[in-house]
């Protein structure tokens, strides 16, 4: 699934490093099991906007997860402060799952 | 530029307070349970209405696979409904009523003492399934969604109070007579309404929601699950009606073979999620939970041969009768249990210690809390340990019982050990 964002390269860099934050359960990261919707950055407050979803709504791992999201993203970006923003529109769906993710759950 | 909302609100869940006290209770009454049948393994062997077997019964229904229910469902809840749990307050209320209560009725049982502490008891109970009740219908009303598995868990919240209403008329009868026969005569309807009512509604709701969650699987048919739900819940009103308005035990075979059509079903619609499943790889947790699914088959075959029995012969085999709750409480509840407790229990125990560090380095995967291994030798065990009791309650053989009885002891202990690890685990330094 395409992440919707308003600076391409930033995006890269910043799905890169969600790679590392995983999804307990699964043991996919977040950007191959199809999380993240959106990443827009803004240069002069120095904010990044960050629109996921879950796999299930109240999924007891839900707060962990956003937790490791934005202090990755943090960390990753240190001059910048970033904010989740949930949805569940669309609601996530295994279609959402990338190609890397489907080979990983299909060896597991 | 753009709004930073940070809505998270759909992450909040039940606090790890309210729901481990429950997995804790039940995990230790699992130990009780199987340390009284060690020590009465020869009273299966007798009538079912005997005090220790009623002790055990209730402590496996009650202690065991109730408390664990409402713990896994206090804490599962927000995921069925979609909103958050009500009041952690009543859960707890819920917790302690139903804490006190059961250890107290047990000993009422055991010792066949149905006076003023069993009663009290009995009313404790009650009062713990009419706070959950309470907490689950308010969640409900809140949540903006409604969907199938919510009027699974909350029908089968209304049957489980039935039942507990229906037991504490059954004590009070002991005392005072409110009914029109003895106790024991109700023991089927109070059993039934029970075991399906509550049991299996509320495992079928919930397995249709997360067997195919935990699987990644593709397949769903809320159309299917409409049809158990109906089938479930119409088969148990006609054998309320049958129970007390019938004399044609015959016509008990009606609400089996709509019951048993449910348990179909609900095997198909596993055996498909299974088939369209995505994650290939399927974790011990998740197998011993299928094996539950196809142990609900079994009690039903038992049910046929007894009621058959019962029409050809007109008396019952009270053999066939304990081997078939057996088969229900130490088999299919007790496999299900075995199997969703290191699927949520990690997780709840992984929240409580790692959430904080969460992004902040690596933190151990929850399926590292507990041992694997103990876990599958916890399965062998209880797998032979069942198989070689239900065969010693037929053959009347009480040293195979009491060998069974230790294998399921040893069971409940390395079950125990797993727990325990998990409820003591402490956070190791990132």
């Amino acid at each position: 699934m395409n992440v919707i964002t308003n600076n391409n390269i930033k995006c890269t860099v910043a799905l890169a490093a969600l790679q590392n934050v995983m999804d307990p359960e699964i043991g996919l990261n977040v950007v191959d099991l199809g999380l993240i919707y959106q990443l827009d950055f803004d240069e002069t407050e120095r904010k990044i906007f960050c629109r996921m979803t879950l796999t299930t709504q109240f999924c007891p791992m839900g707060e962990s997860i956003t937790d490791a999201v934005k202090e990755t993203l943090n960390f990753t970006f240190p001059k910048c402060d970033a904010a989740i923003e949930l949805t569940f529109e669309p609601a996530w769906n295994h279609e959402m799952i990338s190609e890397e993710g489907h080979e990983f759950l299909n060896e597991r | 530029m753009f709004a930073t909302t940070g809505n998270t609100d759909t992450t909040i869940t039940t606090s790890y307070k309210v729901v481990l006290p429950f997995y804790g209770y039940a995990a230790f009454a699992f130990l009780v349970a199987t340390i009284l049948l060690l020590f009465s393994a020869s009273d299966l062997t007798k009538h079912y209405f005997h005090p220790h077997t009623l002790a055990i019964t209730h402590i496996m229904s009650l202690g065991w696979g109730t408390m664990m229910i409402l713990g896994a469902s206090h804490q599962l809840v927000p995921v069925l409904i979609e909103g958050k749990l009500y009041s952690n307050k009543l859960a707890i209320i819920s917790f302690i009523s139903a804490a006190v209560g059961i250890p107290v009725l047990g000993y009422g049982f055991y010792v066949f003492d149905m006076g003023l502490h069993t009663q009290c008891a009995g009313i404790l109970i009650n009062l713990a399934i009419i706070a959950y009740l309470i907490n689950l219908a308010v969640s409900m009303l809140k949540s903006k969604h409604e969907n199938v598995h919510a009027y699974f868990v909350f029908t089968a919240a209304i049957w489980l109070l039935t039942t507990t209403i229906i037991g504490l008329l059954l004590v009070f009868n002991f005392t005072y007579p409110l009914l029109l026969k003895n106790s024991l005569d109700y023991l089927p309807l109070h059993a039934h309404v029970g075991i399906v009512g509550w049991f299996l509604l509320l495992v079928i709701g919930v397995g249709s929601r997360l067997i195919p969650m935990f699987l990644i699987s593709k397949y769903n048919n809320t159309r299917r699950l409409w049809w158990i739900y109906g089938l479930i819940n119409g088969g148990l009103l006609t054998f309320i009606f049958i129970f007390l308005y019938s004399y044609n035990k015959l016509l008990l075979i009606i609400p089996l073979l709509a019951v048993t059509a449910a348990i179909v079903l609900f095997a198909d619609f596993c055996y498909k999620s299974y088939k369209q499943r995505i994650r290939k790889k399927v974790d011990e947790q998740m197998k011993v939970s299928i094996l539950s699914v196809l142990m609900m088959l079994l009690p039903a075959i038992f049910l046929v041969i007894i009621i058959a029995l019962l029409v050809l012969t007109t008396k019952e085999n009270t053999s066939l009768v304990i081997s078939y709750g057996f088969i229900i409480f130490f088999g299919w509840i007790t496999a299900i249990i075995l199997g969703m407790t290191f699927k949520t229990l990690p997780f709840i125990v992984w929240n409580k210690v790692y959430h904080h560090l969460s992004g902040k380095g690596k933190t151990p995967n929850p399926k590292d809390l507990f041992s694997n291994t103990v876990f599958k030798w916890m399965s062998v065990v209880y797998i032979f340990g069942f198989v070689l009791f239900t065969a010693g309650i037929l053959l009347q053989y009480t040293f195979i019982l009491q060998t069974a009885s230790v294998l399921l002891l040893l069971a409940s202990l390395l079950y125990n050990w797993n727990v325990i690890k998990l409820l003591m685990h402490k956070p190791k330094s990132l």
